[in-house]
């Protein structure tokens, strides 16, 4: 078979482009234009280091976690994105992309949300902005995360049920997308994942980066050197590459990303897109998805909403394809253990999302994933608040 | 002409009308394979009318473009529409398309500027137009702009244009062509009185009696 062609714009490798019908052509021409304008320019990067100090909490500190890394025989630190304001590394991307629309002239924010998370951080800014916004959400997942859509709806959002397909996050995108098509001259679509056509997958991955500058600064400072292995967890991948950036020249350093593994990846019932799935077009972007043999989408799964989603950034499909980033998956039942362990050795309950990562740290030294002695960075993006209803209606004792 | 969908799991640029119709396929068991089986059988009964296939990337970089625009050649079709796949991202596509002796054609919109027109009306059977901001069967503002557009982008284009997206109406139909397009295309309409008939009878004889008069509602004198 022939090799892939490069994307002609926005390329990673033979991944990413813009996959995305005419119609959207101008708004995503007028968004690059502003990328590369406006984000670079001293006033918005001082308006934007202010209020990712003032109000979203920047920096988040590294925690050394002794007794996690005792059941896990690996040294681990983590990086607490689940410190910040709304209780997961969302708040990142939401600023910078709020604070480029509002340079835009756009006063209105459209959104799309799964678990509810960046529709909740998306709330959030569109009132301290003053902006409208409006939150297109799963039926399904409105049913499933009920006090996040309160959450957005005190903030002000209108939160819209997305009825077609199976109700959950890729639907939700489909009609923010259909949504953007006929608004784009008063709206800004706040994409909540480095997905997407381009320019997204750039401007959501240089909005999460400060993730990685933050820590690499932070672990030079206090530990010295680097981490041997960076780990976070994979849904859509923004907190995986907001980590990874910064470390992708530094080969010495591993980068492992951990997808949803479900109810196990030969039960079907998984969202490891990068671990089982293959080429296509998702969302605007060539990158891997999970579809059949004739190239419809399937349905994802996984206990955790933040990362039921069939498709990935297509900056993680070329790190994977070139080998610089190694992509597993942890089941279900292992991230749930791992919400355990983490809450009872730490005091600190993770989300469902970053429970992954966790899981695959506790079991890599056993299983020979990560030899033993390597010092472990992890991304604990975000907090477990929202899962605890999920998590006690399971009946689990631990 | 004639214009068939393959239905797909996530049609972006199509409104509730279509995205029904897909499902509802979908969930009936209906495959590109069998799409292409009744493209053929389409392509037979009419000869001579050009027949537009309009179907998303995925299911065309799933199978591959080679291999995809040569099925659509066998199948009798004669030109292809892939309305997620842009100017930009298309040579591929032209290139299989060209090989396989089908025409390629392009979407343009409300807001496509004059130059970026003719770079996609080049090697183009045909522009796509579509009449108004957005998806699918759904109208944003009036007709009279619409029209005024479809002649701008006939004067700026060397290949012929087809007004699609909102148009239900023969009356629609007569002043698109008296504005410059060359085709219009009827889609969400006909599929919303498909979904209609579909729901008040079971019947494949008062379905395809209902279709056949709603189609003549647009084409003929009263």
């Amino acid at each position: 078979m022939r090799p892939s062609p490069r994307p002609r714009q926005g390329a990673f490798g033979s991944f990413g482009g813009r996959f995305a019908p005419e119609l959207l052509t101008p708004a995503l021409e007028e968004l690059e234009t502003a990328r590369r304008e406006i984000v670079p320019t001293t006033a918005f990067r001082s308006e934007l280091d202010r209020e990712a100090r003032d109000w979203v909490g920047r920096p988040t500190p590294l925690t050394r976690a002794p007794r996690f890394s005792e059941r896990a025989g690996l040294e681990t630190v983590f990086k607490r994105e689940d410190l910040l304001h709304g209780g997961a590394h969302k708040a990142n991307n939401v600023l910078g992309q709020a604070l480029l629309a509002r340079h835009m002239g756009k006063s209105r924010l459209i959104a799309e949300t799964g678990a509810g998370q960046h529709g909740t951080a998306t709330a959030m800014i569109a009132a301290r902005f003053g902006m409208e916004a409006v939150i297109y959400m799963g039926e399904k997942d409105m049913e499933r995360q009920a006090p996040n859509v309160k959450r957005m709806e005190l903030c002000g959002a209108e939160v819209i049920p997305v009825k077609a397909g199976a109700r959950t996050l890729k639907d939700a995108i489909n009609e923010a997308l259909r949504d953007w098509t006929a608004s784009l001259a008063t709206t800004h679509y706040l994409l909540g994942t480095a997905a997407g056509p381009h320019p997204f997958p750039r401007l959501v991955r240089d909005f999460q980066a400060v993730i990685g500058r933050e820590a690499k600064r932070q672990w030079r400072r206090e530990f010295g050197g680097l981490p041997d292995v960076v780990v976070a967890c994979v849904g859509g991948g923004s907190n995986a590459i907001g980590i990874f950036h910064a470390f992708v020249p530094q080969k010495s350093v591993r980068l492992v990303g951990v997808e949803p593994g479900g109810a196990g990846l030969d039960s079907g019932r998984h969202g490891a897109t990068l671990v089982r799935g293959t080429p296509g077009l998702l969302h605007g972007a060539r990158t891997m998805v999970l579809q059949d043999e004739e190239g419809q989408i399937l349905e994802p799964h996984s206990i955790s909403a933040g990362l039921d989603y069939p498709g990935v950034g297509p900056e993680h499909a070329h790190l994977q394809e070139i080998g610089r980033a190694r992509y597993v998956a942890a089941t279900d039942e292992e991230a749930l253990a791992a919400f355990e362990v983490l809450s009872a050795t730490e005091g600190i309950v993770p989300a469902f999302e970053p429970s992954h990562a966790l899981a695959y740290v506790l079991r890599a030294r056993q299983s020979g994933e990560i030899p033993a002695g390597s010092r472990v960075l992890l991304n604990l993006c975000g907090r477990g608040d929202k899962d605890l209803e999920t998590y006690f209606s399971l009946g689990r004792s631990s | 002409m004639r214009e068939i969908g393959f239905p797909y799991s996530d049609p972006i640029a199509d409104g509730p009308a279509i995205q029904a119709a897909a499902g509802r396929a979908l969930a009936r068991g209906t495959s590109t394979r069998r799409g292409f089986e009744l493209l053929a059988a389409i392509a037979d009964s009419c000869p001579g009318i050009p027949l537009n296939l309009l179907v998303y990337g995925n299911l065309v970089h799933r199978i591959g473009y080679e291999r995809f625009t040569d099925t659509v050649s066998q199948a009798g079709a004669s030109t292809l529409l892939v309305p997620d796949i842009p100017l930009e991202e298309a040579r591929p596509l032209r290139r299989a398309c060209r090989r396989a002796g089908i025409g390629h054609v392009e979407l343009a919109g409300p807001l496509t500027p004059g130059p970026r027109l003719n770079r996609l009306a080049e090697d183009s059977a045909f522009v796509y137009l579509a009449g108004f901001q957005g998806v699918t069967g759904v109208r944003h503002g009036g007709f009279t702009t619409v029209l005024r557009r479809v002649t701008e982008v006939a004067g700026k284009v060397d290949v012929p244009v087809c007004l699609g997206f909102g148009l239900s109406g023969r009356d629609q139909i007569e002043s698109a062509f008296g504005a410059g397009a060359r085709i219009a295309v009827v889609g969400s309409h006909l599929v919303r009185v498909v979904e209609r008939l579909y729901r008040s009878s079971g019947d494949a004889a008062d379905l395809l009696a209902g279709y056949r008069s709603a189609v003549l509602g647009l084409t003929a004198e009263e």
